[in-house]
């Protein structure tokens, strides 16, 4: 028996030998020598397509979302994740376009007066909510108050009640509904009262905290309405028909859409796959037709193939938080140090390996004013690309620690996220490399790790900020002295003083030129460690157009079409 | 004896004599247990895992997190390309840079992008004053001349530098794996010790106490192993902070329950026996019974449980640092090696193969160690 095993076994040996052998001989023979031989193995270049390419017969799409939101009830949450729903499944009063201007959605026209405190919209004729029901300007009216409503626990109440008369006086439950500043003149008509002159307020309502919910569904299965496909009802393009939880959501046209004739695609599927390298395996499987976040080892590899990879510039910084109330971070010098001694391009273009620019500033470029971004022509803050060692150990000796020496151990905190991690290895490393200090690195679930930041329980931590509206104001507040989202606790009158002035500037040119002061005033103040200026990416195949993004990370499946294979 | 056909002496001490060689029952257990291959390889394996990770970073020019973002991802096996001037090579990464590999094997720096030529697919990279192409093309990527569009030649050479390959942080990987094993080992140590007092002392105690005594410490034990360990190490790193201490007081304050259950039944089924009744008879005290009677009596299992314990010790701390629950940056583990690993699965599959194969042969040699172990001490096999 064992002799026969042994024969069987070499010849199998002496089989796979030849094998090999002619495997080797035909590689030698066809090894290219240049470029142009790997490129004639290619096939033909596929044929012009004439004309507009045909639609595909089944105009249906599968979409992999990476993460599951809290809940997709657009009056409660602020939670991106639930980003994919909202903008789909919901429409505002004005909505934005592929190119990222201002579009109006369910309102067709707008105006305010001229001291910019009464905004008045005007809703399109015939509006219906997905279950055919009409849909009217008391319909807005009461998903404002619902906002308002402490009860309902909005997550992004200060959105509305920052703005609107006797929003604030409502939620603390000292006004009545009567006399809050939204107000339906008749069905059709929507006007609101601002505590303050706002430039930017048709860009605010664009938010989908802004959006209405239907008063019938809300009332009859209370905060479960979101929960079941049938009581689900929006005002989008697409509606919700099945709904599998933590596993997948099937949208479909929705005809009662004003605009629904110029929505092609039929059914959008969102599939929920938690890891990213297994939704990439999906989508380079041909079973999934786009994937939301891509793992950042296999970006290159995937650009380069032209696998579809979709780069959006979004309009936020990733940066770290330095707790500015805190010894010895309360020294700009500190912070300088701390700034200066990052490798920004090794951190982009080696750790996390995406496509961003180097930031010196908290406040990212995207606001164009006269056709010049704002942050055209702006200093660097004594900041480089790369790690300026020996400027940063000036100044952490000038602070009193020559050499690192005294200087306590730093905290760096960060959330669990496998690319947030790798960055604060890596910066860790290099502070102890370039200032020959000493960091402990430590990290938390992120409601932990936030509700730690928000309390000013933490040294330096991992932080970053998308804006929620196109407007310079949705990051300058992240400075303003006891703002809810100045988590690094920083101080400036001076700087409080140009915000102030900025919020009530009605003038684009006057309002451009403070919000450039404003920067250059805190930004050589250092009072956060900024990163990078955040890219949006996702997968999306060829054969599906008309998919866009918008600087706010919104996608809008809305002029999505599948094209013929 | 010339003439084997002689009649022998019959003598009583003749008849009485023990022909086969004496030996001791440690002596008999280790020759049943070295005439099993697959023990004694275990037991090799885990002495060269202990040098590997005791001495080896006397040995590396790296500690395990020195970092060197300048050379990411870089597997032990390169496909380089032979560079123009041919004074080395030039190796693709996985973010498509091209990284300066020396003739010897060693790393250099990254090559610096020059433009990029997207009519030809090309991106054209400075080395040492003379531009080279990176055509991406097709699968796989090339380097090659980017005017004459001819490839340079290809080879397979070993990463000197990093002989295992670096991690996403430009971190050596052989140098982590061997702070990793030393984790692992050192979870082993803790569980074999507290196994041994802890278990061993309240398993003798609750057997042969026997009666109420018994029916407290064992609902005790039941209790306790009625709890998850994931849950307690969760709840010990609330209070203790998370880190190696935390997995070790979790480790010590549970992992005896099993032992406890094992010594217990070996307990009853001795105690009942002549030898102890003896022994009580002639005054002994029951520290002494159970010291130097039964505890002796029932080493056989008691070593077997140890060595089937410590594989799945180590394999919970794998399993908790692959979780994010165990130590915290930079510190290494296998398990938080693996765990940094899979994100890059798709790229960089050594960085995951690695730490996984070391998870692999500790368990195996522990377990292989243990099997040996088992058999050799079974009298009912002896031969």
């Amino acid at each position: 028996m064992k002799k026969k095993l042994t024969l069987l076994l070499a010849l199998c040996l002496v089989c796979t030998g030849v094998f090999a052998g002619c495997g080797s001989k035909e590689e030698k023979a066809e090894a290219p020598q240049t470029i142009d031989d790997i490129e004639g193995e290619e096939a033909e270049a596929p044929a012009e397509e004439a004309g507009e390419a045909a639609l595909a017969d089944a105009q249906e799409m599968v979409f992999v979302l990476n993460n599951e939101p809290d809940t997709i009830d657009p009056t409660i949450t602020n939670n991106s994740f639930a980003t994919p729903f909202l903008i789909n499944c919901f429409e505002g009063l004005v909505t934005y376009d592929e190119n990222g201007e201002v579009v109006p959605g369910n309102a067709e026209s707008w105006e305010c007066n001229d001291d910019l405190t009464v905004y008045t919209f005007h809703l399109r004729d015939g509006l219906k909510w997905s279950d055919g029901s009409p849909l009217t300007a008391n319909d807005y009216v009461y998903s404002a108050l619902r906002v308002l409503d402490p009860a309902t626990g909005a997550q992004y109440v200060n959105m509305i009640s920052d703005y609107v008369v006797n929003g604030t006086e409502y939620y603390a439950g000292t006004a009545s509904a009567e006399e809050v500043g939204i107000k339906a003149l008749d069905d059709l008509t929507l006007e609101f009262t601002l505590v303050a002159p706002c430039p930017y307020f048709v860009d605010l309502v664009s938010m989908w905290v802004y959006f209405p919910v239907q008063e019938a569904t809300v009332e009859a299965n209370g905060d479960k309405w979101t929960a079941s496909a049938d009581t689900y009802i929006g005002n989008g393009p697409f509606k919700v028909t099945e709904i599998k939880m933590g596993e997948s959501y099937v949208l479909e046209k929705n005809e009662n859409y004003w605009d629904a004739e110029n929505v092609t695609l039929d059914k959008l599927t969102y599939r929920y796959i938690l890891d990213v390298s297994t939704a990439l395996t999906a989508y380079e499987n041909g079973e999934v037709d786009g994937v939301r976040t891509i793992p950042s080892s296999d970006m290159a590899r995937l650009k380069a193939e032209n696998a579809g990879v979709q780069t959006v510039g979004s309009y936020g910084t990733v940066y770290y938080d330095i707790n500015c109330s805190k010894e010895p971070y309360d020294n700009p010098l500190v912070r300088k140090a701390l700034c200066l001694a990052i490798d920004r391009e090794a951190l982009i273009n080696n750790v996390a390996q995406l496509d961003a620019q180097p930031a010196f500033s908290f406040y990212a470029p995207g606001y164009v004013v006269d056709g010049k971004d704002l942050t055209e022509g702006r200093s660097d803050f004594g900041l480089s690309a790369n790690a300026d060692v020996e400027a940063a150990q000036a100044a952490l000796a000038e602070a009193g620690y020559p050499n690192g020496e005294g200087f306590p151990t730093v905290q760096l905190s960060f959330y669990s996220d496998d690319n947030v991690k790798k960055i604060a290895e890596a910066i860790k490393e290099m502070w102890e490399q370039n200032l020959g200090i000493k960091v402990e690195v430590s990290s938390a679930d992120w409601a932990v790790f936030y509700d730690a930041v928000q309390n000013g329980n933490y040294e330096v931590a991992a932080m970053g900020w998308s804006a929620d509206y196109v407007n310079p104001m949705s990051f300058l507040p992240l400075l303003y002295t006891d703002d809810v989202t100045n988590n690094s606790f920083y101080s400036n009158p001076d700087y409080d003083a140009i915000v102030d002035q900025v919020k009530a500037e009605k003038d684009p040119s006057k309002f451009a030129e403070l919000v450039k002061q404003a920067d250059e005033l805190v930004s050589a103040d250092y009072p956060v460690l900024p990163l990078y200026y955040k890219s949006n990416n996702y997968l999306i195949k060829d054969y599906i157009q008309g998919v866009y993004m918008t600087s706010s990370s919104n996608l809008y499946f809305k002029n999505a079409k599948v094209l013929a294979k | 004896m010339e003439n084997k056909w002689e009649m022998l002496e019959s003598s009583n001490e003749e008849r009485e004599k023990i022909w086969k060689k004496n030996r001791t029952f440690a002596g008999d257990v280790w020759f049943r247990f070295r005439h099993k291959p697959t023990a004694i390889a275990g037991l090799v394996i885990i002495l060269l895992l202990l040098v590997f990770a005791l001495a080896g970073p006397m040995f590396t020019d790296y500690s395990y997190s020195k970092q060197n973002l300048e050379v990411v991802n870089i597997p032990p096996l390169m496909k380089v390309f032979c560079a123009p001037d041919e004074d080395g090579y030039l190796y693709i990464t996985q973010s498509l840079k091209v990284v300066w590999v020396n003739r010897d094997g060693t790393l250099g720096t990254q090559l610096k992008k020059v433009r990029e030529d997207s009519a030809s697919s090309m991106t054209i990279f400075d080395c040492n004053g003379k531009e080279v192409g990176l055509y991406y093309g097709k699968k796989p990527y090339v380097l090659a001349d980017p005017n004459t569009r001819v490839l340079y030649s290809t080879e397979k050479i070993w990463n000197k530098s990093y002989i295992l390959g670096t991690d996403s942080l430009g971190r050596d990987i052989l140098t982590r794996l061997m702070y990793g094993t030393r984790v692992s080992l050192m979870v082993a140590f803790v569980a074999v010790l507290v196994n041994m007092i802890i278990g061993i002392i309240f398993g003798g105690i609750s057997g042969y106490a026997g009666g109420m005594v018994d029916t407290v410490m064992m609902r005790i034990v039941d209790i306790i192993s009625t709890i998850p360990l994931t849950l307690y190490v969760i709840l010990i790193m609330v209070i203790m902070g998370s880190g190696l201490k935390s997995i070790i007081v979790a480790l010590g304050t549970v992992y005896w329950v099993d032992m406890a259950r094992v010594v217990r039944g070996q307990v009853l089924s001795l105690k009942g026996q002549e030898f102890v009744l003896a022994a009580r008879t002639i005054g002994s005290s029951t520290k002494s019974i159970l010291m130097q009677h039964l505890i002796p009596n029932a080493m056989g299992s008691i070593l077997v449980t140890v060595t089937m314990l410590i594989p799945s010790a180590i394999f919970m701390e794998a399993f908790l640092g692959f979780l994010g629950i165990g130590l915290q940056p930079p510190l290494a583990s296998l398990g938080t090696m693996c765990n940094d690993a899979t994100e890059n699965l798709r790229s960089c599959p050594h960085q995951l193969f690695i730490p996984a194969l070391v998870i692999c042969l500790i368990m195996f040699a522990f377990n292989f160690v243990g099997d040996g172990l088992r058999d050799a001490l079974d009298p009912k096999l002896k031969k």
